[in-house]
């Protein structure tokens, strides 16, 4: 009689220890004042440091334009030097690996392998700002919620721009690791144009770098040695709200031999190219007006003697604005 | 007699028996078991020497297959009541589709003649070509939408330039571009 009295007196309270049970340990963020979790700024900043000073891996699917991409992703960190490394799922098999500013990606069934330097990238995932305060003066960020992703909670982040020359972020910040489990941009109707998400997520306290072998077949995209645009052969005359010069070089590219200037234009989140190139009439003419690759605009045209392209992950508008304000040096 | 008849058949299985007589040797058909037996052996005659092959038949499969549709039961169903058609309603209908594709044909042209817009021959040839595999892209191109064109290669170089990411979502093999707006200055 006293066991049936103590079955009803632990039935209310056994879902409770149940859940308890599978709570996974103290997540950091609980250990956080809970004004500081309703701080987007404070949750970008924390997800900045944990995407650089953890390791961990995943499947992560990147989609775009209707299409999946699935890769096995992996981030190893020793003493500030990070590796991050991709493996493609599906065909084109593919392995990527970026380290140190440099981006090595082996084709499995061509054995090619491209090496480029791309010093001015920090990650496949979500490339932020090194001083997120840049943000501050084209997007509002705040916290919109909280979702599971991959079974694990998050706190949700929206970087909704101030104007209509950029898109809309949102970022899935893990509440235990401060890791971005899922990324969404959005285009200006609020439609998603790509998406990055773990599908599993696992953080280890130690994950090899892993060497990727060296086939005869590579090619070795030309160094892109940071330059000063002062020595571009065109200048922008006005850049939209929030966009300031990143990056500059000179180089050829690929088969090309005669050297392209490429601007690299960034508000911090989103990136734009500027490139421009003596014209060549043994190359297809590009088609003018914008057109678009999936979430990336581009707009080229001739400008005098020279073909000018600008593209970028922006809408049409912004393209054409930057497009606008292209001035050939001497004119 | 007989061999008139044997003619006859022969002509109707090589479609040579005028409609008149076609039609009494059909009816004398049904009624002369004789004559259909001859009948079936001319159709397997006909049939072995036309493909080679041979299917003996039953003397009484087509026998069988008649009593068989005879002890068919009949299904007593509705009809369908017929529908009465307005052959005005239909004639105008026609007419305004026939003058839609016209138009749709014809619009284009008359556009691309205006003196206030630009003609876009580049692009027009462009949607008009199959897109070619690009020289460094390992897939084949994509079937061209209507609002698709052929990626100039060097885009596709200024793609990997812009952004590392390529390498992950495989951006660098993309082949088309949809043309969102049409901008010739």
């Amino acid at each position: 009689m006293i066991a049936v009295k103590w079955f009803f007196l632990i039935l209310p309270v056994l879902p409770t220890a149940v859940a308890w049970a599978e709570t996974p340990p103290l997540p950091d963020s609980d250990n956080r004042p809970a004004t500081l979790l309703q701080d987007g700024k404070y949750i970008l900043k924390s997800m900045v440091n944990a995407m650089q000073n953890l390791n961990y891996q995943g499947t992560v699917a990147f989609l775009r334009d209707g299409k999946l991409e699935p890769m096995r992703y992996s981030h190893a960190v020793n003493k500030g030097h990070e590796q991050e490394h991709l493996l493609s799922l599906n065909s084109p098999l593919r392995e990527v690996v970026r380290e140190t500013g440099k981006v090595s990606c082996l084709y499995t069934a061509t054995q090619k392998l491209i090496v480029e330097q791309r010093p001015f990238e920090r990650s496949f995932l979500l490339d932020m700002p090194s001083d997120l305060g840049q943000l501050d003066a084209v997007y509002d960020i705040e916290v919109q919620g909280e979702e599971n992703i991959a079974m694990l909670p998050t706190l949700i982040v929206a970087l909704t721009p101030k104007d209509k020359l950029r898109y809309a972020h949102k970022i899935w910040v893990s509440r235990h690791w401060f890791l971005p489990l899922k990324v969404v941009v959005y285009d200006l109707a609020g439609g998603t144009l790509e998406e990055r998400v773990f599908t599993e997520l696992e953080v280890k306290d130690v994950l090899p770098f892993i060497a990727m072998k060296q086939p005869s077949n590579t090619s070795l995209l030309p160094d892109s040695p940071a330059e000063s645009s002062k020595q571009a052969a065109f200048a922008l005359t006005a850049l939209p709200k929030g966009f300031t010069e990143v990056f500059f070089s000179r180089k050829p590219m690929r088969d090309a031999e005669q050297p392209v200037d490429h601007l690299l234009l960034s508000d911090g989140l989103a990136s734009v190219s500027v490139y421009m190139e003596p014209k060549n009439p043994a190359q297809p003419p590009i088609n003018s007006g914008v057109q678009t690759i999936d979430a990336i605009n581009f707009f080229s045209h001739t400008q005098g003697d020279y073909q000018v392209t600008v593209m970028g992950e922006v809408p049409s508008e912004t393209i054409q604005f930057i497009a606008d304000h292209v001035q050939l040096r001497g004119q | 007699m007989n061999d008139q008849l044997n003619q006859k058949t022969s002509q109707l299985f090589d479609n040579e028996l005028p409609y008149d007589e076609a039609l009494a040797l059909l009816a004398k058909l049904r009624s002369d078991a004789d004559l259909a037996q001859k009948w079936d052996r001319y159709a397997a005659i006909s049939h072995a020497l036309k493909t080679e092959q041979f299917v003996s038949l039953r003397p009484d499969f087509s026998a069988q297959i008649a009593a068989r549709l005879e002890a068919e039961p009949v299904y007593l169903l509705p009809r369908n009541k017929p529908v009465k058609r307005n052959y005005a309603w239909l004639a105008l209908a026609a007419s305004v589709a026939v003058v839609s594709v016209v138009a749709v044909r014809w619009l284009p042209q008359l556009d691309s003649k205006s003196p206030n817009t630009p003609a876009p021959a580049s692009l027009q040839v462009a949607q008009q070509q199959t897109p070619q595999a690009l020289p460094h892209s390992p897939v084949t191109t994509r079937k061209a939408d209507t609002n698709e064109q052929p990626l100039n290669a060097r885009i596709n170089d200024y793609l990997q330039a812009h952004n590392g990411s390529v390498y992950a979502d495989n951006q660098n093999l993309k082949s088309m571009a949809r043309v969102t707006t049409y901008n010739p200055k």
